[in-house]
């Protein structure tokens, strides 16, 4: 053969747009996991840290942070739940209602990012405490709340602080909802709850997913959060993981429980886009 | 009793006056067309009887009732949307069933899917039940849109340009089929369209609109032979016009001088107002009134007015030839049955031709 | 994060409102810095830079050099102190472990020199670079610390101690025993009481409570260590290194206290007492030492040397607001300061504290004690 041809030219032109993007991939993402792998099937040694070694003493041992796990799997889910049903009325609010003040509004939606995420925790920590909230509530008769360090505290940091992150994809896929769809729903005998129910909710569910998806991952690896408002109580696998790296440095048990963590993560969000190709795919789509 | 009555009807966008006080009442079991220029209000005036607009001033009535207050999901109204705007997430069927579902009693599945088939079976779609909306062609959708609209049987159906993404053939058919269908379930249908001919055809009753404003209500035979103005006159089938002002009155004709100094005379127009000496006014030609004959022969019969030119081109309309004439009137369209003229193989481009009309087949418009 | 965010951290952090961890993770190293060097001044001058080249490299604690006296350092010799803060001991070293930090000069405190000099991480001294340093000055206690076999690694910077902190207002038992301090948390203040989220301090005081040495590694005596702690983590208010903030808002009644924090404590709120247990507990002391890498020895024994020099040290301590270990120094420092017995508590109080022993810091059994008692 003479020449490349078209085909294949454009080929190696592909290859070489993608390269850089693929270099960018493997060594932010690959080896990074790569050295995890490898690192959570040695050992620790004497003085901490990693020496090599083949073992699954590690994984075998990961029950001992059961409680780490028990706790992120529960509120993170929960967590994200929760962000759900106060993001969904805000993007919705946002994108169907608003006419004016659209821009305004968003970029208060955001304004808070505009500080650091430590400062806003901070403030938290100081509603929270004994002179915050359960103070003003000591007013209208109701004694006795603790808020700060337990449960109730993280997740209430955990809304504050990944709102906007589920308000947005929803926001956008509600924005993107062609209006006139919703006046056909109408025309069609349907009420404004038959009309959420069967239009708009369905047609928001990618973003539903995405902002879902964003938040639980993120969640799952979430350690300042309970670190600041759960005072050390509330233990999440982030926490265990810090501890581990720079605490205790069992750099072995810290990657197998890295590995544990990015399992759980794989399965959660494969079972989740799952469910959504199979809800997008029905004939009719009926969450509720 | 009229199903659909405006009274005194406005509606603005800001400075827009979408729906500019406009009151008539459409007769029950009637076809009725809106016809008019893009952005006239006629898709506005569809939305204040669905109840997505409301109307800021005078009343919207739908079989005698008020519909101040009633909300869309609850009149009982059905829509073909301008835009189709199916159901993305909805295949055909779920689309076409969406409006049965909301009723209740909710019918069966058996009935639903019967119905659901009936209903695709009458837009031509037979089979299409599980395609997503977003894999039929633009034609198709419209015929999905017209199909789960009409499954719901409603007192008014609404077809804003329900047919506009069809071809001539399928439109005819379709057309054929909404005529059809609306005779036989006997339910007001409102049709809005740019297409005159379509208007003209189907309707019981047309409203010509301009700026918000309803110009002239009538059936179509009236609209045709008698306009209430230029404005009419010209969507209503090809008219040649004559500008000029108003010269002399009689009781029921008017003479018009035209800028060229020529003074023609016709009868005024049954549903005008009457036109006053010294007013803007055309005389208005029906191109089929004209006669047209080769320059060198005499007259066939004897004409009030009589015309020369030439031929500029012809041009083949199916069963009619219409020619355009280049003469003392300017450039003037003339039509005859191609049975007629036919026989007259002479009349090519170019060929020198005189023309004229008789004083009462035209007629004397005010010029707005 | 920006400049003017940075500080505010700083300010926080030298109001003593957030603690070294917390303050790391808000601001990140390379930054810390970075921002520290150009808000100071520190600009590299190269046409002044002298023969211990332009730029010196600190790793220590935040707020634990006053700012003046590292301009008039630049200003003298024209090399930039850049400053690199951490969290705790364990996240310095785990940094040295990774090799090629590129500091020249160290804070680490007593109980890791030996663990550093035995991973070859730091370098003997040589004291004849260090004309300012008097080791005899100073309290062998604490230049003890140093040695490792007879050889200097590092000379001491401040000391301290750790007990606990009672409100008093509402803490009226008085205790003044770590027993007590374990038992009151599991009765009468329940709900109310912090401990450290450091395993150093939290596990040493809960030997205490059986009367073990603070630095036991002994299997059965943490096995009762660990027993303590679980029993008592349902009724603990945090976890927490960070518990000024608690003390204040009244959320927390009583916690286990280092020195600073008792005297910042007790300046907000006069009912702050500060007890150390009659039991010992920990004394401490912060170094300063060159790591075996370090890229510019000359600089990093300049600094030293001038770091200690005694009216320089005394700018420091009334900075930091640590006690010195040099007399020279002390006896620059005004009258109360030397009489709080916060600071420079009574002879017989502090006869039964311990010194942190060598290699606790990567002790695994303690490390995976402290863990399970955090994810119990
Ligand atoms: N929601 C709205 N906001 C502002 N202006 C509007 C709105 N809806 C319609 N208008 C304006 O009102 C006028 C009438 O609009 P309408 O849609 O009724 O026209 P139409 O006769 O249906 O035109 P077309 O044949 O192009 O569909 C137009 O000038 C349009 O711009
Ligand atoms: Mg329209």
């Amino acid at each position: 053969m003479k020449r490349a041809g078209p085909g294949r030219r454009r080929a190696i032109v592909t290859a070489l747009l993608l390269a850089p993007s693929t270099l960018w991939f493997v060594a932010l993402l690959v080896m990074p996991l790569v050295v995890v792998l490898v690192f959570s099937l040695g050992e620790r040694a004497p003085a901490g840290g990693y020496q090599a070694g083949f073992t699954f003493a590690n994984y075998l041992n990961l029950p001992a942070r059961l409680t780490a796990f028990t706790n992120t799997l529960t509120l993170a889910p929960v967590g994200t739940l929760l962000c759900l049903v106060f993001a969904y009325p805000l993007a919705y609010f946002l994108a169907v209602k608003v006419k004016r003040a659209k821009l305004m509004l968003l970029v208060l939606v955001i304004l808070p990012f505009w500080t650091s995420f430590l400062l806003r925790t901070y403030a938290w920590i100081i509603l929270l405490s004994g002179k915050g909230i359960p103070s003003w509530l000591a007013v209208v008769g109701i004694e006795g709340v603790r808020l700060i360090n337990t449960p109730t505290a993280v997740l209430i940091g955990i809304v504050y602080g990944y709102l906007p992150l589920m308000v947005f994809p929803i926001y956008v896929s509600l924005e993107r909802l062609d209006k006139r769809l919703l006046e056909a729903a109408a025309d069609l005998y349907a009420d404004p709850i038959a009309t959420f129910r069967r239009v708009t909710l369905p047609l928001s569910l990618p973003g539903v997913v995405t902002g879902c998806l964003l938040v639980f991952i993120l969640l799952m690896g979430e350690y300042l959060i309970p670190q600041l408002l759960g005072g050390g109580k509330v233990f999440f696998i982030g926490n265990a993981l810090v501890d581990l790296f720079l605490q205790s440095r069992n750099w072995p048990f810290g990657s197998a429980v890295a590995i544990a963590l990015v399992v759980i993560m794989i399965v959660a969000v494969g079972l989740a886009t799952r469910w959504a190709k199979h809800q997008g795919a029905t004939r009719e789509v009926s969450l509720l | 009793m009229p199903d659909v009555e405006f009274r005194g009807v406005h509606r603005r966008f800001g400075p827009v006056r979408a729906v500019d006080g406009v009151s008539f009442a459409i007769t029950k079991g009637s076809f009725h067309s809106f016809l008019g220029p893009s952005g006239c209000g006629k898709t506005t005036s569809l939305r204040l009887i669905a109840g997505f607009e409301q109307p800021d001033e005078g009343d919207v009535l739908v079989a005698g009732v008020g519909m101040g207050g009633v909300p869309a999901y609850r009149r009982p109204v059905n829509m073909v949307f301008q835009h189709y705007a199916l159901f993305p997430h909805l295949d055909v069927f779920a689309n076409v069933a969406f409006g049965l579902r909301q009723r209740s009693p909710r019918p069966t599945r058996a009935e639903l899917g019967r119905r659901v088939d009936e209903a695709l079976a009458l837009v031509r779609l037979a089979g299409y039940g599980d395609r997503r909306a977003w894999e039929l062609s633009g034609g198709q959708q419209q015929r999905v849109a017209l199909a789960r609209a009409l499954i719901n049987r409603p007192t008014v159906l609404l077809l804003d340009e329900p047919l506009s993404a069809l071809d001539r053939k399928l439109r005819r058919d379709m057309q054929f089929e909404l005529q059809t269908l609306q005779r036989d379930v006997g339910i007001t249908f409102i049709l809005v369209t740019h297409d005159q001919e379509e208007a003209l055809s189907m309707s019981d009753s047309v409203a010509i609109m301009r700026d918000g404003r309803i110009v002239q209500f009538g059936a179509p035979n009236e609209l045709y032979d008698a306009p209430v103005n230029r404005y009419v006159a010209g969507f209503v089938g090809e008219t040649n016009f004559l500008a000029g002002r108003v010269v002399e009155r009689q009781d029921d004709r008017a003479s018009v001088r035209l800028d060229d100094g020529r003074v023609l005379a016709a009868p005024l127009s049954a549903g005008g107002p009457g036109l006053a000496v010294g007013e803007a006014a055309v005389i208005a030609v029906r191109p089929e009134a004209i006669q047209l004959w080769p320059g060198g022969d005499p007259a066939p019969t004897p004409l009030d007015q009589m015309f020369e030119g030439h031929i500029e081109s012809r041009i083949f309309l199916g069963d009619q030839i219409e020619f355009a004439v280049q003469g003392d009137l300017g450039r003037i369209l003339a039509r005859a049955p191609k049975a007629a003229i036919s026989v007259r193989g002479d009349l090519v481009p170019d060929t020198p031709v005189r023309f004229g009309w008789e004083n009462e087949s035209a007629l004397a418009l005010a010029d707005v | 994060m920006n400049k003017r965010e940075f500080l505010y951290h700083l300010r926080r952090y030298q109001q003593g409102s957030i603690s070294r961890r917390q303050f790391l993770g808000a601001t990140g190293l390379g930054v810390a810095s970075a921002v520290l060097a150009t808000e100071l001044g520190l600009r590299p001058r190269r046409a002044f830079a002298g023969d211990i080249g332009d730029r010196v490299s600190l790793c220590t604690w935040p707020s634990y050099h006053d700012p003046a006296n590292l301009e008039v350092f630049t200003q003298a010799t024209g090399a930039t102190v850049e400053m690199t803060v951490f969290g705790s001991n364990e996240e310095m070293m785990a940094k040295l472990q990774a090799g090629a930090a590129g500091y020249d000069v160290l804070v680490p405190t007593n109980y890791t020199i030996r663990d550093y000099a035995s991973q070859n991480l730091i370098q003997p001294l040589d004291l004849a670079q260090i004309p300012n340093h008097d080791p005899s000055a100073h309290d062998t206690r604490f230049t003890g610390e140093g040695a490792v076999d007879g050889t200097v690694y590092a000379v001491p910077k401040d000391w301290g101690t750790t007990g606990y902190v009672i409100n008093s207002s509402e803490v009226t038992e008085g205790p003044t025993t770590w027993k007590e301090f374990w038992d009151l948390t599991q009765t009468t203040h329940s709900g109310r009481v912090m401990v450290h989220d450091y395993q150093l301090t939290t596990i040493g005081n809960a030997l205490k409570y059986y009367g073990y040495s603070f630095n036991s590694i002994d299997a059965a005596e943490l096995a009762k260590a660990e027993e303590l702690l679980l029993a008592v983590k349902p009724h603990l208010f945090g976890i927490n290194s960070d518990y000024k903030p608690s003390m204040l808002s009244g959320d927390a009644i009583m916690s286990i206290c280092w020195t600073g924090d008792a005297v910042q404590l007790r300046r907000e709120n006069a009912a702050m007492q500060y007890v150390l247990g009659r039991e010992g507990g920990e004394i401490w002391t912060d170094f300063y030492a060159i790591p075996a890498d370090a890229p510019n020895v000359k600089g990093a024994y300049a600094l030293i040397d001038y770091l200690v020099t005694p009216d320089i040290n005394a700018k420091e301590v009334l900075f930091h607001g640590y006690p010195s270990t040099d007399a020279r120094t002390n006896a620059l420092l005004p009258k109360e300061l030397l009489e709080d017995p916060i600071l420079y508590p009574a002879a017989e109080v502090l006869a039964p504290l311990e010194f942190g022993a060598t290699g606790l810091i990567t002790n695994e059994a303690r490390a995976e004690l402290f863990a399970r008692f955090k994810s119990a």
